[in-house]
């Protein structure tokens, strides 16, 4: 019985040093371009993935230097609606706006302001109509009319057996001409992961 | 110098069980649902900010914060505050992954004590239906492709659920199947609603096996109507043979038309109660109790409901009946919860024998002893208590209705059968 006095106090001190470890908040600052996977669901490295590539392809593709060539000028594209098929909340605003960036810093592109964001800027321009001065009054009805259209949507395809499973998400962007309809350009990027949840935990 | 080794020995491993089980005790002494009656009495007077208050008191448990957040999320969305519900069950989604891995500890706990010492994880059931709600939620906000993405969450739930438990009789929730196909077919993917409605066909055949519960003439009508759409004229055929309804109207009428679809959240699921057994066993002469959960329904006033909306007036059927799901989930899960109970009752009573053996050894400290074995057995019995947790601000029975309307609804009324009166009364709907 005299073994058991070690055994409770190094247990009772294990204890106490898990419960100290575990008494307060740590934060540890990251890079944004390092590469962390938690739970297995989309985040952001999938994100950054998917505008790096899609950025890489969509300016390395003939549709933008005919344009330029035939036209004369920059293409404007209007950002429309990225749907989200997929079965997961996935935020799409994260690599569009990484692509409206990068296309916009490249000087080869200008973006239109979307359906959702010009809404304000209309309403901010009739308000500058009645209360702005004559020198300083934004005019309606000049608004630049945007060539293309950038669409897309997210796929994705689980397959799952017991605590395995296999997550294949599929991203597809298309740039659309207003003009005739035409699909000029189509951006994909398969993204596959394998996430293993365990069946005991203590 | 004997007798005194021999009384230091014997007390301490007594003393650190006695001290273990007394500091257990409070975390066991009642059960889950007693705490609840509170909350129940708010939400029958609609003072939902109260509910609220009292569910914010549950938020520090550890291992009920699956059920603290799936309550938040339901009461929240009785306030009709959708984003807020989402965003608590969402958290309540992510916590029910977390426990997807069953805690070593906590199981071997749950040996000593009692088996609401492990995380409560949810039923099958329960995990459904928080996409449905998730679903519903989205819906009313106006994020028709949010809701569509709780669907397909939805479908791999169902696909879990049916490979772990192969005997389970819940392999299909026919509710949810149902509304993923209103979703679909409301965003235009006719085949991938086709599919849903199909499904939600065969899980409502089970249903009417299982419980009782009839096909709903709804999905009858959907799955005639899309079937005829999609081109699918020997399937066609055989739904009208099989439920002996009308070819419906023609379809260039039918594109134009609108649906009203109602919800009817009516009343709360049944609560676990506790049945313990606390007898004197002869052999050991050691106090023995079990206590194992059962159901007790919760019935609403309101039976029914009847939609007059756009110049027809149309009654609401049931869809889905919690009340036997739960029944029957229990009753499958009782064989293990019997088995554990037994196994617990036979270590406690190992333990108090063991321990009281060591104390008839030594007769200076018989009364220190006999006082120490009365405080074991006490909490040996104290600590017995029934699993009782469960979803409480479920809602049992969703009715609703779907009505095909020609312009735009600007009026509605609604009139609810009360069960005790036996009359319609008019009833409320509140402003979006």
């Amino acid at each position: 019985m005299r073994w058991l006095f070690p055994i409770s106090r190094m247990a009772a001190l294990m204890v106490l040093a898990a419960a100290l470890s575990a008494c307060s908040t740590s934060v540890t600052r990251m890079d944004a371009g390092e590469v962390r996977d938690l739970s297995g669901a989309w985040n952001d490295t999938d994100s950054q993935q998917v505008s790096a590539e899609m950025i890489r392809d969509v300016l390395s593709r003939t549709w933008l230097t005919d344009f330029t060539r035939e036209q004369k000028r920059r293409p404007a594209v209007i950002v429309g609606e990225v749907r989200n098929l997929s079965h997961e909340h996935i935020n799409v605003n994260t690599f569009i706006s990484d692509m409206e960036r990068a296309l916009i810093n490249s000087d080869r592109v200008q973006f239109v302001a979307s359906s959702t964001e010009r809404q304000e800027i209309r309403e901010e321009r009739k308000d500058q109509d009645l209360n702005a001065s004559e020198a300083t009054r934004k005019a309606m009805g000049q608004e630049k009319g945007a060539d293309f259209m950038l669409k897309g949507a997210i796929n994705t395809i689980i397959d799952a057996s017991g605590r395995d499973q296999l997550r294949y998400y599929q991203v597809d962007l298309t740039l659309i001409s207003l003009a005739d309809n035409r699909k000029v350009w189509a951006g994909q990027k398969k993204i596959k992961k394998f996430v293993e949840r365990s069946n005991l935990r203590f | 110098m004997t007798g005194a080794a021999a009384s230091t020995d014997g007390m301490s491993p007594r003393v650190l069980l006695a001290g273990l089980a007394v500091s257990l005790v409070m975390s066991g002494c009642a059960t889950y649902s007693d705490s609840f009656g509170v909350i129940q009495r708010n939400l029958a007077a609609r003072q939902y900010d109260a509910a609220l208050q009292n569910i914010e008191k549950q938020s520090g448990s550890k291992t009920d914060r699956v059920l603290y957040l799936l309550n938040k999320g339901m009461v929240l969305r009785m306030k009709r505050d959708f984003a807020g519900s989402n965003h608590a069950l969402e958290a309540a989604k992510a916590e029910m992954e977390r426990l997807y891995a069953a805690s070593v500890s906590e199981h071997a706990l749950s040996f000593l004590v009692n088996d609401a010492t492990v995380s409560y994880g949810g039923e099958d059931y329960e995990q459904v239906l928080v996409h449905l709600y998730m679903a519903l939620n989205y819906l009313e906000l106006g994020q028709p492709g949010e809701a569509r993405v709780e669907t397909l969450q939805v479908d791999a739930k169902l696909r879990e659920i049916g490979e772990k438990v192969s005997g389970s009789k819940f392999t299909g929730d026919a509710f949810s199947r149902y509304i993923t196909g209103l979703i679909y077919e409301d965003d235009g993917e006719r085949s991938d609603a086709m599919i849903s409605y199909r499904e939600a066909y065969e899980a409502y055949r089970k249903y009417r096996a299982d419980y009782g519960l009839a096909i709903p003439d709804m999905l009858k009508h959907d799955l005639l109507r899309l079937a005829r759409r999609e081109g699918l004229k020997d399937e066609a055929t055989q739904y009208r043979r099989e439920f002996g309804i009308a070819i419906p109207p023609d379809e260039s009428a039918s594109s134009k038309q609108g649906e009203l679809v109602f919800v009817l959240n009516n009343g709360l699921a049944p609560i676990k109660r506790e049945r313990a057994v606390t007898a004197f066993d002869p052999a050991s002469g050691i106090l023995v109790r079990i206590a194992l959960p059962y159901y007790e329904s919760r019935p609403n006033n309101v039976a029914g409901a009847r939609i007059s909306a756009a110049g027809r007036q149309t009654t609401t059927e049931l869809m889905e009946d919690i009340d036997a799901i739960a029944r029957q989930s229990l009753d499958s899960h009782m064989p293990a919860i019997v088995a554990r109970s037994i196994a617990r009752a036979a270590a406690k009573t190992a333990a108090i024998k063991a321990a009281t053996r060591r104390n008839n050894n030594n007769n200076d400290a018989a009364m220190s002893g006999l006082l120490g074995e009365f405080a074991m057995q006490a909490t040996a019995v104290a600590t017995e208590r029934a699993d009782t947790r469960s979803w409480l601000t479920l809602p049992p029975t969703s009715i609703w209705h779907a009505c095909p309307c020609r312009r735009a609804i600007t009026r509605l009324k609604l009139n609810c059968w009360a069960r005790t009166a036996k009359l319609w009364r008019p009833a409320n709907i509140p402003e979006s």
